[in-house]
């Protein structure tokens, strides 16, 4: 980037601090925070949940909410004085000189004003000389830029009827109508998936280069720090812990706490494609028998032509319950003691064949084998026997406790209850709650006492206690905070080893997978679409999805 | 931690007891609890009851002695006192059927969320449909079809009533049951009692408590309307409607007090139970407190 | 959609037949008829049976039933017992007078309760909305009928400036006859109107200040203003349109409502409409009168909620377009 004038920055923060009125004397929203954006610029800001970056973007697009109250400090745009409740000034700010873009693309657009016409009031809105003609015609060309197809025909659609990368790519378009100078895009490509967030990164950067905007990226997320960012701040309860260029700042982190969360980043081992590219055996023909490491052991687990489909019979109509993604003829294996994975974006069907061969759902055909007991998943009541063998550990730990139950009632629970039948359960429970590094004193606590990260442990010892021979993880880590998640990985494969138990890990991240399982499936609209030892995947499969999604990792991140 | 939360609690819990709405109801239940005790006469003791007082307006004093402050009804009957009689009865009727229709409704609500298939569909058909007809309706039907008697006004009421209950318990129940700490008991050898109640029923009926303060009050004015319209309570157990219907006919001549008192008292009983329910709903809904957090 | 909307109606179809027959069960073990057509004092024996005879109650009740609904089906639910006329030609005489009571009300209460529930939503929290909010509890507070009591007490008696009951003169219009062509007839209007408007008003009021405050938190709304949309287009061509889905569902089952409701409203009005003849049917247990209404009631009603189905389907884009 080239900066004409680093002397005169676009935008400056000086010592902020934001308060929650109803909480006064509590630690502040915001402490001190100051920072400088340069015309053209992508600044990330970089924090964990809790750490006050979206309240610095919301404060900066004057969109607090009245609970918060700027205590000090002074944002200067353009060298002049931003007031966080003067709202005259801001009609000549907002969408005009600064403007947003939010993560969740379906909430952002009104569900009952076609895609078009939002664009058009924008423009409307934001520049003054403009003719309703006009407005059509550069709402359109917008459109276009962004990447969003045929829009002459689609012109009037409404959100719903766009996928949600195209529904991101208007907000963006939206974001740009008046021309401004900054765009605060908060956690703009955590909402998609993995190939359109790369997608979706790249349009940004573009858009600085032809436009000259300014972006202050919000994100959790290293990986779309390191792609696309100039510079950098980390944030960390309310402070700014660290800020510099992005290149050095990734490089040579100074500070513990950004060293943590560099190193948290979970990393892609791909050899280079030279040395990929001879063995194409298996591209048209994914193998059922993926990687049974020992030869001679059985697999503990064989799901043969699981499928689910939407349609739903005679009740059809009276039905009122949501529908799971469909499945069509997936066969999965398990090997004894290994951990399989199971790779997929949201929508590939990768929760339901885990909550398939849980038993907590049923397919509409298929066979499954656990230990050479033979049933059928399409009956309900049909694995009574093997209550308790296969536990599950779920995405979410702040639904997966009871929120009525103790701890220790909840793991004495599934002690009592679980396939394990044990005598002495609160030595037992003790002996868990130590080996997975919980305080004991947790024991009489509630969920809402704890923090994700002890939920999630909680959850773990649970699943556990129950004595099973499979564990189902799905997506265990993803809705804990960075510098957890790799404590919670590591703390699952040594107890699932020591045990001797075997594991289907799901997840959406390749990185996590590959660190972990021996064989993998990846999942793609219902079907396997590619499968194989791990070592295979990363390093010999043609398959173009798998090659896509490997690919679409933060090159930072890739070794 | 633990003290700042109970503070949190004894805070929010001190700013709903002591409202007006609800020293207004405590009142109107130890009045109707005291009636006998309190009520200056029995107005429906013949010997108590002086005909040729009748209609006499508010404040007058009575030959026997009596001092009738809201005045009598067109037989000589003190009005305070039938107001007080009637609050019982109001009072009896529309708490039987709410607990009646709560407990039915909630039973057949988590019922129709932990069975599903057609348990559900069943249930949830006649709920809906009889949601989408007017209460008045529903109750007019029940009680063309099932006859006149105390009994049957509560009956009436209980129909009206229970279907609210199920859809909103079993609406909970399903987004609970959906939950993955339900999944997590699931998979186990739970018992299945054990999974009703000690994990789906603990965690869906909170919410529906305050229900019961909003249909307390729906109970309440619909008995006074049927017995309003002659439909209700039998004349000689007269609730806060009855008499209200009483004096209907003396308000045209211009003996407003007939109806107006007992009307204000059941307008009063009705609003303190509605701000009650308001109060409960504010103080449970999670929504309204997520500050807090 | 289409199939929702059939599969709804059959299904409220199949519940109406259920109930129909609970009901015809039910009022059959209530009183007997015949004691209202002939004198109790005089009548002999054979009086009476011809009477029950003549009535068709000597019948097994499944008959009976069988060729009552055989009738319903093409509009015969038999004579009234009182006043000698087919029932369902006496329900629907009774019609017009109750059509226009609930129109006047309902165009009343949506749009007050609308604007008001707006205005409270907007500032949630504030001056406003606190007492729009206290106001509409004790509006759902007052029981209907004595809320038309003070109505008469205060407009009619005190006041003087409305009467205090029936319908007044009329205007034919379409074959029917209607007063609110007419200034005297607006004038008897008004307070029965009222007592029917108000509970609603509140109702709305509470459902469109529940609705602003949801979609105003809504990310899309904050989004508008980041884009630099002006509050007043935000409020109208975003927020409205957005509430207006529920608004119109609560609009059209309470339209449903106020059919029923005006039971209580007739009766103290002295409106000659459906509801005070389905009082006075049910207390002279005229059985043909009573089914008659009960029926129709239900039937407007079914069908309106088929209606608002309809209408919700086509403002919202994503029922709409759904295949």
């Amino acid at each position: 980037m080239t900066h004409d004038s680093p002397q005169a920055p676009l935008l400056v923060v000086r010592n902020l601090t934001l308060v929650h009125r109803a909480t006064t004397g509590s630690t502040p929203i915001l402490r001190d925070v100051s920072l400088s954006l340069q015309r053209g610029e992508i600044l990330g800001v970089i924090g964990e949940s809790g750490a006050g970056k979206s309240s610095l973007g919301n404060a900066i697009l004057g969109l607090l909410s009245p609970d918060f109250e700027r205590t000090t400090g002074t944002i200067l745009f353009n060298g002049k004085p931003l007031d966080g409740n003067n709202e005259r000034q801001w009609d000549t700010i907002r969408g005009r000189r600064i403007s947003a873009i939010f993560q969740d693309h379906t909430a952002s657009l009104d569900p009952l004003m076609a895609i078009g016409p939002q664009l058009e009031e924008t423009i409307l809105a934001t520049n003054d000389t403009m003719s309703r003609r006009q407005a059509r015609d550069h709402a359109i060309q917008l459109l276009t830029r962004v990447g969003i197809p045929d829009i002459d025909q689609r012109y009037h659609h409404y959100p719903h009827q766009f996928s949600g990368g195209q529904r991101q790519r208007a907000v963006i378009a939206i974001a740009l109508a008046g021309r401004p100078d900054i765009i605060i895009a908060d956690e703009p490509t955590s909402a998609l998936d993995a190939t359109v967030q790369k997608q979706i990164l790249y349009l940004l950067r573009e858009l600085v280069e032809e436009t000259n905007v300014s972006i202050i990226l919000v994100t959790h997320d290293m990986g779309v720090v390191s792609e696309i960012t100039d510079s950098v701040i980390v944030m960390r309860h309310g402070e700014i812990v660290e800020q510099g260029p992005t290149s050095s700042l990734l490089d040579a982190p100074q500070r513990t706490y950004t060293r943590s969360l560099l190193a948290a980043v979970p990393r892609l081992r791909v050899s280079n494609p030279g040395e990929r590219k001879e063995r194409t055996k298996h591209l048209n023909d994914p193998p059922l028998h993926v990687g049974s490491m020992e030869p001679g052991t059985r697999p503990i687990l064989v799901a043969r032509g699981i499928t689910k489909s939407f349609s739903g019979g005679v009740f059809a109509l009276l039905r009122t319950r949501p529908q799971t993604p469909a499945l069509q003829d997936v066969c999965v294996q398990l090997d004894r003691g290994m951990i399989t994975g199971i790779v997929g974006e949201s929508g590939s069907g990768k929760s339901t064949i885990g909550r398939i061969i849980a038993g907590l759902e049923t397919a509409g055909d298929g066979k499954i084998e656990i230990d050479d007991t033979c049933f059928d998943p399409s009956r309900s009541g049909s694995r009574s026997g093997l209550l308790g063998k296969v536990q599950m550990i779920f995405q979410d730990p702040a639904m997966s406790l009871n929120p009525r139950m103790s701890i220790s009632e909840s793991l004495r629970e599934s002690v009592r209850y679980g396939a394990a039948i044990a005598k002495d359960e609160l030595s037992i429970v003790g002996t868990m709650m130590d080996r997975l590094g919980l305080a004991r004193s947790l024991l009489p606590r509630y969920p809402h006492q704890l923090s994700g990260g002890q939920k999630q442990r909680v959850c773990i010892a649970r699943a556990l206690l129950a004595g099973p021979s499979i564990i189902v993880a799905d997506e265990p880590t993803s809705a804990l905070d960075v510098s957890v998640q790799a404590e919670i990985v590591q703390l699952l494969r040594e107890n699932v080893r020591e045990r001797g138990i075997s594991m289907l890990f799901i997840s959406h991240d390749l990185a996590l997978v590959q660190e972990l399982c021996s064989s993998i499936y990846i999942f793609k609209d219902g079907r396997v679409e590619d499968a194989g030892s791990s070592e295979f995947i990363f390093t010999h499969s043609q398959n173009p999805y798998t090659r896509s999604l490997i690919d679409a990792r933060p090159r930072r991140f890739t070794h | 931690m633990k003290a700042n939360t109970l503070r949190t609690l004894w805070k929010r819990h001190r700013g709903m007891s002591i409202s007006l709405p609800g020293l207004l109801l405590a009142a109107y239940v130890l009045l109707a609890l005291a009636a006998p005790l309190i009520a200056p006469q029995n107005p429906y003791d013949p010997l108590q009851i002086y005909g040729w007082e009748a209609s006499s307006p508010p404040g007058t004093i009575g030959g026997a002695g009596y001092f009738y402050l809201l005045g009598t009804d067109g037989l000589g009957r003190d009005i305070l006192s039938t107001i007080l009689y009637g609050l019982r009865i109001s009072l009896v009727v529309s708490i039987t059927s709410t607990v009646i229709a709560a407990l039915i409704g909630l039973t057949a609500g988590v019922s129709a969320a932990h069975f599903g298939r057609w348990v559900d569909v069943v249930i949830m058909r006649i709920v809906d449909l009889q949601l989408s007809l007017p209460t008045i309706l529903v109750a007019l039907i029940a009680i063309v079809t099932l006859g006149p008697g105390i009994d049957r006004i509560i009956l009436a009421i209980v129909i009206v009533q229970w279907a609210t209950y199920a859809r909103v318990i079993r609406g909970i129940a399903l987004s609970e049951s959906g939950k993955p700490y339900l999944d997590a008991a699931r998979l186990m050898r739970l018992p299945t009692w054990r999974v009703l109640f000690r994990h789906l029923l603990p965690n869906s009926i909170a919410p529906a408590i305050t229900l019961i303060p909003i249909e307390l009050g729906h109970a309440v004015a619909l008995e006074a309307t049927l017995s309003f319209l002659g439909l209700g309570v039998p004349v000689d157990k007269p609730s806060l409607g009855s008499t209200v219907a009483n004096g209907f006919q003396y308000l045209m001549t211009g003996q407003y007090w007939i109806s107006l008192f007992p009307g204000l008292a059941l307008f009063g009983l009705i609003a303190s139970i509605n701000f009650v329910g308001e109060g409960v709903r504010r103080n449970l809904d999670p929504r309204s407190r997520s500050h807090d957090a | 959609m289409m199939t929702t909307i059939i599969g709804r109606l059959s299904q409220a179809a199949l519940l109406l037949l259920v109930m129909s027959a609970i009901g015809f069960v039910g009022i059959h073990s209530v009183g007997n008829p015949v004691y209202n057509i002939v004198n109790i004092e005089t009548a002999t024996a054979e009086d009476i049976r011809n009477a029950t005879i003549a009535l068709g109650l000597d019948q097994p009740l499944w008959r009976q039933y069988l060729l009552f609904m055989g009738k319903v089906v093409t509009g015969n639910f038999g004579t009234s017992y009182i006043y000698h006329l087919p029932a369902f030609d006496l329900v629907m005489s009774k019609l017009p007078a109750t059509l226009e009571l609930a129109s006047i009300a309902m165009l009343i209460a949506a749009p007050c309760g609308t604007l008001l529930g707006l205005l409270a939503g907007r500032k949630q929290g504030g001056a406003i909305d606190r007492a729009i909010l206290k106001a509409s509890v004790f509006a759902l507070s007052i029981p209907s009928f004595w809320l038309s009591m003070v109505l008469i007490l205060v407009g009619a008696i005190t006041l003087g400036w409305f009467p205090s009951g029936g319908r007044g003169p009329t205007v034919s219009l379409v074959g029917q006859e209607w007063s609110f062509l007419t200034v005297e007839g607006l004038r008897r209007l008004t307070l029965p109107a009222l007592a029917l408007a108000i509970p609603n008003i509140a109702l709305i009021a509470r459902l469109a200040r529940a609705g602003t405050i949801e979609v105003e938190s809504q990310d899309f709304v904050r989004f508008c203003r980041a884009k630099g949309l002006s509050p007043r287009r935000i409020l109208f061509r975003h927020t409205l349109p957005n509430i207006s889905i529920p608004i119109v569902t609560i609009v059209g089952m309470q339209f449903g409502g106020m059919l029923a409701f005006a039971v209580v409203v007739e009766t103290i009005f002295a409106w000659p409409g459906m509801g005070k003849l389905l009082i006075d049917s049910i207390q002279l247990l005229d059985r043909p009168v009573v089914m008659a209404t009960l029926t129709f009631v239900s039937l407007a009603f079914v069908g309106l909620n088929a209606l608002v189905d309809l209408l919700y389907a086509m403002l919202d884009p994503r029922v709409r377009l759904s295949t």
